[in-house]
């Protein structure tokens, strides 16, 4: 059978026109905006935090992000590439958040996060993705400008140009980022370091 | 009688050709095993050219590549009866433009797989049944529903005919899916009364009695009645073709390879035909609206597409290929003759391509359960992104990245690929996931490796129903690699892994 793509779901259009009437006050757009892109935030945060309690913690931090900080959204992209990048970043402080309390609690006790996933019960790629996290917060104490575009790179897999767009930098500004935080991130990765 | 006749010894010399072709000669003594494999015992070409030891003495030789190994559907347990093994529909059927009503004899030769009081096949309860016979005998039949069964004993293993009068108005069945491209499954009478069907994942039941299960593949026959002017078209090899004196057309198609029932297809309408012949010679009809000259652009590549498949997947597996199109917005795989609505994307390029590769992954060699539609699709995904990505001029891997944030979404609200929601039947899931298991399989198993198991699974497994887990033991042989946790986090996990790069 033919592909079909996604069937109820709105259009992108559709969205960036609720997104607008909802920057204006429409209430019910707002409603109707959020409830179509749980399920993407939701994706999002799942990519970035592997345990489902978590993900939907951050996923609602995120909603939450996106109905206070709409403003923020200049049209400039769609209003779901800046969802993601919303979405990426309620993900990593729901993880900075949770990875304090570990360090908090006795060191001795179990924590899913500082604990890495045994591959063979736990995707081994979602392991993967908090070593990425963890090298993230690294990256960030010296090169905070590296992280945005090499998250929405390397786990999303955005074009660069819409990275640019999205971040509000120049086209070969973002390539070189990308490439500079790649080489900062190799060492501190699994199995790579 | 003489009509049957013939019929079996087409079929006869149908699985000596398709035995000797080559095809499906690559198959060691350990590949028919694995749980689920069924049918086509013959066709797969046993080292000694002949059925091999289980196919049952009872089965007359030339209905053996039919033979199958019937399951109940883990998704959609409600329609399909794995008592039944269909080996053979006869199907005569005319259509009545005037009133809306198909009429239909049909003449089922099946194998019983076990010892029952009675025999269940699908048929919509809109076709009212005149008559059965079972091997010549008066027989009594109650319908249910979409449930007809046949009231009499059967005994494992043996061979039985049953012939069926029915006539009705076909109606569409609602489609267990939230695609807004399938309006119903089944026969459906389009605005000028012409017909068509699609009838994925079911819904050949609409218009005749079948075991409407894709683990029962079966041989067919198919003689369309059209109205004055109109013609009947079908997938398979055209066997004849006559104008009664009221100017009623009658044309008869002949499926020379085992097909599963979502595979057939029939359409009656206003149409004119087109060959054209792929560069390897294969005859290709295309059926077009009379008048209508918008699609031809389209299917013209049909062509170019099979050259393409046949380069990474080996000889075009049937003897003819077509295109039918139809009132539909979707388009469909079916067996040698494929579907295609009549929208600019249904008649694309790339779907046409997309449905051609079905013929080798999902038609050839079929899932035998609809949790593992993967199998299709996933391939079939992944080799459009192939040949669209060489069209653009993009590496295969940067244009695959594309899609990364889509199959994210589609995993969480349909499951993963390998464990779709039933009620969200042939969505994203399914072909995006899919096709990144291929990607991540090529980037872990290295393109030779890669490049020889999408040609030579197909071969080795040609006119059979398997499920996913013969697949991955076929990749684990070949390859020589575990592969388990490749396989559990692409088709199984709930959340997406990295795209492999």
């Amino acid at each position: 059978m033919s592909f079909s793509s996604a069937p109820e779901a709105p259009t992108p259009d559709d969205l960036d026109a609720w997104a607008r009437a909802a920057q204006a006050g429409d209430r019910a757009a707002m409603e109707d905006l959020l409830t179509a892109l749980r399920p993407r935030v939701l994706a999002v945060c799942r990519g970035v935090l592997p345990y489902t309690p978590d993900a939907e913690d951050a996923c609602q931090d995120a909603l939450l992000n996106i109905a206070t900080k709409l403003t923020g959204w200049h049209g400039r992209g769609r209003v779901t590439t800046w969802t993601h990048v919303v979405a990426v970043n309620s993900a990593r402080s729901t993880y900075r958040r949770m990875r304090t309390q570990a360090q908090a609690a006795d060191p001795l006790e179990h924590s899913p996060i500082t604990e890495r996933p045994d591959p063979r019960t736990t995707s081994v790629i979602a392991g993967t993705r908090l070593d990425l996290l963890e090298a993230m917060e690294e990256i960030e104490k010296d090169h905070p400008q590296y992280v945005e575009p090499l998250l929405l790179r390397d786990v999303y897999g955005l074009p660069y140009e819409e990275i640019a767009t999205l971040v509000g930098a120049p086209l070969g500004t973002i390539k070189a980022q990308i490439h500079h935080g790649r080489k900062l991130a190799r060492p501190l990765l699994r199995g790579e370091g | 009688m003489s009509r049957r006749r013939r019929t079996l010894t087409t079929a006869l010399l149908a699985v000596v050709l398709t035995g000797s072709t080559g095809l499906a000669a690559c198959g060691g003594p350990d590949t028919t095993g694995g749980a689920g494999t069924t049918g086509g015992a013959a066709a797969s070409g046993a080292p000694t050219g002949s059925p091999t030891g289980s196919v049952a003495t009872e089965v007359d030789p030339a209905l053996a590549a039919a033979r199958s190994t019937p399951a109940e559907d883990s998704a959609y347990p409600e329609v399909g009866d794995p008592g039944v093994d269909a080996l053979h529909y006869d199907l005569d059927v005319a259509w009545d433009r005037d009133t809306d009503t198909l009429t239909a004899t049909e003449v089922l030769t099946f194998r019983a797989t076990a010892d029952a009081a009675q025999v269940r096949l699908d048929l919509a309860g809109t076709m009212a049944v005149t008559e059965a016979l079972l091997d010549g005998a008066p027989v009594s039949t109650t319908h249910d529903g979409k449930d007809l069964v046949v009231q009499a004993a059967v005994v494992a293993d043996q061979v039985a005919e049953l012939t069926l009068s029915y006539a009705g108005t076909p109606e569409p069945v609602a489609a267990p899916a939230t695609r807004t491209d399938i309006e119903g499954l089944g026969l459906t009478i389009d605005p000028d009364h012409q017909l068509w069907t699609m009838q994925e994942p079911f819904g050949a039941y609409t218009w005749y009695a079948v075991n409407d299960h894709p683990s029962d593949k079966a041989l067919y026959d198919l003689t369309i009645t059209a109205p004055p002017g109109w013609v009947g078209v079908a997938g398979g090899t055209p066997v004849g073709d006559t104008a009664a004196a009221d100017g009623r057309r009658t044309t008869s198609y002949r499926l020379e390879d085992p097909a599963a029932a979502y595979l057939v297809t029939l359409a009656v309408g206003d149409y004119t035909s087109r060959e054209l012949t792929s560069g390897s010679g294969v005859p290709i009809t295309l059926w077009t609206p009379r008048g209508e000259r918008r699609f031809d652009d389209a299917l013209d590549t049909a062509p170019a597409a099979i050259d393409w498949l046949e380069q990474h997947l080996g000889p075009y597996p049937f003897d003819t290929a077509g295109a039918v199109v139809v009132r539909s917005a979707s388009a469909m795989e079916t067996q040698s003759m494929i579907t295609l609505g009549d929208t600019d994307y249904a008649t694309s390029p790339a779907v046409i391509l997309h449905e051609f590769a079905h013929q080798w992954w999902g038609d050839l060699v079929t899932p035998a359960d609809w949790r593992d539609l993967w199998l299709n699709e996933g391939m079939a995904m992944y080799l459009q992104w192939w040949w669209e990505a060489e069209q653009e001029g993009v590496p295969l891997d940067r244009y695959l990245e594309r899609y990364a944030g889509d199959e994210a979404y589609a995993r969480v609200e349909a499951g993963p690929p390998g464990r779709p929601d039933p009620r969200q039947f042939g969505s994203t899931n399914v072909y995006y996931g899919g096709a990144y298991f291929w990607a991540a399989l090529r980037r872990e198993i290295g393109d030779d490796a890669f490049l020889a198991v999408v040609r030579d699974w197909p071969a080795q497994q040609a006119g059979r129903s398997v499920r996913a887990a013969d697949l991955l033991a076929f990749l684990e042989e070949r390859t020589g690699r575990q592969l388990d946790d490749l396989w559990r986090s692409w088709l199984l996990a709930r959340v997406s892994p990295e795209l492999p790069r």
